[in-house]
């Protein structure tokens, strides 16, 4: 079995890996649990989607902590909550382009990792550079020639990448490569049954890497009819042929925000970078009572609303109320009712 | 009795940065935002003397109307009535394109020619703090048309030479830029909590604009890690207006994320 990073950059492989791939229109819908126990195999490595805590898939990430896969490569463009992972022996190594949460600072468990040794990175890379690896493996082309990261210590650190003279006017270049990650989970608001998804608000790499990745797995706040897809593809940032797993995921980016209909969660995502996992110890108790003492997002919520003395409805609602409105216009564009047509209330209140 | 009470306006540290960042904005303008302060000086910008600035952050948003100040680059009110949303890889495109002025960034360490660490403190194999890692900074500051870097005044934050650089100033000095094929001016303006630095046009090295009211020259220099040049016509940096700070605390702040 080769490393994850041996297949990083295998157009020839990731070409003959997709060849295989079946197109038939089939219901691919199933249990997250199930697609991340079939499709998130140790050692992959696992490419960052939304960006980060906008959209990101944290159900499928929490799932892969509950499922205690092992020795995956992360990479973080940008990136963070899965950081953690490494421990408890779920991430041995990393490429980076950015691992933090902003002005609320670094995500311990990485920093702990790195200083220690015990999280390898495998190459440095700006957010504008690793976009565009994906994009090459996108558009079809061995590399991208760009102007970033020229003259700085990300060319030493970065062994992939290379400074080249442009063959037309001499200048100097940086060469980027086609990045084919083994796994990406993409969390969109809509997805009809064979994977076709869509989403409000920036796409940031995910179309790109939708066609880039070996695996994927697409996970939505709701199923919707294929019909109401082909009316209106706009918003479609995957489409079905590359998608090996569809699964139901409401609230599916908590406690992260899904743009127009969630907010983040910011009480919590500050406690779990200020203080949950400041220290390992920290980590373990928050990863045995979060991730492996409960089965999904719902109950992961109720615990964290409980902890704050908020009823878990309550709690849904606050998130909802705080989300960006001008999603609304857009979401009733794509003719499901002039609006939101659902409240993660009424869902939340099935599933507690 | 009016002076009296123009010298007494209140303000903190973090506004008086904030309004000196959004000075150095000028209407019609693209700049490319870093989260945190930049993000707060640019919004002030736009509802003061910039109104036409338009706002671009790297999640992919261009130009949006923010009623909520972001809580993220890539938040929401980020796209928030934004007419267009690029991808990642097409708005820094865009920069390398030309349509980028300003970028604004933060990091934990800037040298003496603008170079900007936001990877590791110490050695990188066996670094005493592993950071964050560039993000969008090293795509802003090889790109934009000129930068401006906001942070904290400390002799660590302000070393002769950053531990690792992340992101380029001008690199080891001058013409370093142009043979390492770096486009744009290079850093610009470099905002602290002391005072407003720029960089010598002859020798790329940081040299002081204006020091913050209360703060000497001397002590700038004291909380910098190498030699500023201080050319004779240093000034005092204009306070914050009221009218600035009250769009600040009124318009753009007012559940005070950032400026606190």
């Amino acid at each position: 079995m080769s490393h994850a990073n041996d297949r990083l950059f295998d157009h020839q492989q990731a070409r003959e890996w997709k060849l295989k791939k079946s197109r038939m229109k089939r219901d691919k819908r199933m249990p997250l649990s199930d697609a991340v126990a079939e499709f998130v195999e140790d050692g992959d490595s696992l490419v960052e989607t939304g960006f980060a805590y906008v959209r990101g898939p944290m159900a499928a990430y929490w799932e892969i902590g509950r499922q205690k896969k092992k020795d995956l490569v992360g990479i973080f463009t940008p990136g963070g909550m899965n950081s953690a992972w490494h421990e408890f022996g779920g991430m041995e190594g990393c490429h980076v382009a950015y691992v933090g949460v902003e002005m609320r600072g670094l995500i311990s468990p990485f920093r702990r990792g790195v200083e220690a040794g015990t999280l390898k990175v495998y190459s440095e890379w700006s957010h504008g550079g690793l976009a565009l690896g994906l994009r090459a493996a996108e558009q079809g082309v061995n590399y991208m020639a760009c102007k970033s990261m020229l003259g700085t210590d990300i060319m030493k650190t970065n062994p992939y990448i290379k400074e080249a003279q442009d063959p037309w006017t001499g200048e100097p270049v940086c060469l980027v490569p086609a990045v084919y990650p083994d796994v990406a989970i993409l969390h969109v608001h809509h997805a009809d049954k064979y994977g076709n998804g869509r989403i409000w608000g920036p796409a940031v790499n995910d179309t790109a890497i939708a066609a880039a990745a070996r695996k994927v797995i697409v996970t939505c706040e709701r199923i919707v009819d294929t019909e109401d897809i082909r009316a209106n593809p706009y918003q479609v940032v995957v489409p079905h042929y590359v998608v090996d797993a569809v699964c139901e995921s409401p609230l599916g980016a908590w406690p992260g925000e899904m743009p127009g209909l969630y907010y983040f969660d910011r009480r919590l995502q500050e406690r779990i970078v200020r203080v949950d996992w400041k220290t390992a110890e920290g980590t373990k108790a928050w990863y045995e009572e979060y991730i492996l003492g409960t089965k999904g997002q719902f109950e992961m919520l109720s615990l964290a609303a409980e902890e704050e003395g908020i009823h878990p409805l309550e709690y849904v609602k606050e998130l909802e109320n705080l989300a960006c409105d001008s999603a609304f216009c857009s979401l009733g564009s794509w003719g499901i009712g002039g609006g939101r047509d659902w409240k993660y209330e009424e869902v939340a209140k099935r599933a507690i | 009795m009016n002076d009296v009470q123009a010298s007494e306006i209140q303000y903190t540290p973090r506004e008086l940065l904030a309004c000196v960042a959004s000075r150095l904005i000028n209407d019609g303008e693209s700049v490319f935002v870093g989260t945190g302060l930049p993000l707060v000086g640019a919004l002030l910008a736009q509802k003061l003397q910039a109104p036409d600035m338009m706002a671009i952050y790297e999640c992919g948003a261009v130009d949006p109307e923010p009623r909520v100040l972001p809580w993220s680059v890539a938040c929401s009110w980020t796209y928030h009535k934004a007419p267009i949303i690029l991808s990642m890889s097409s708005v820094f495109g865009h920069s390398r394109a030309g349509y980028s002025d300003v970028g604004f960034l933060g990091g934990a360490q800037i040298d003496m020619y603008g170079n900007i660490n936001a990877t590791v403190i110490g050695d990188y194999d066996h670094p005493k703090v592993r950071l964050t890692g560039s993000g969008g900074a090293n795509d802003i500051a090889s790109l934009c048309e000129r930068v401006i870097f906001m942070g904290l005044h400390l002799p660590e934050h302000f070393p002769e030479r950053v531990d690792y650089i992340t992101t380029p100033g001008f690199l080891d000095g001058p013409g370093a830029r142009e043979r390492a094929g770096l486009l744009g001016g290079g850093p610009w303006r470099v905002i602290s909590h002391l005072g407003v630095m720029g960089f010598d046009e002859e020798t790329c090295r940081m040299k002081l604009i204006s020091y913050h009211p209360g703060v000497t020259p001397d002590v700038i220099q004291q909380f910098t890690g190498f030699e500023l040049v201080v050319p004779g016509d240093v000034m005092e940096t204009p306070k914050p207006t009221e009218e600035e700070l009250r769009v600040l605390r009124e318009e753009v702040d007012p559940n005070q994320l950032f400026v606190f």
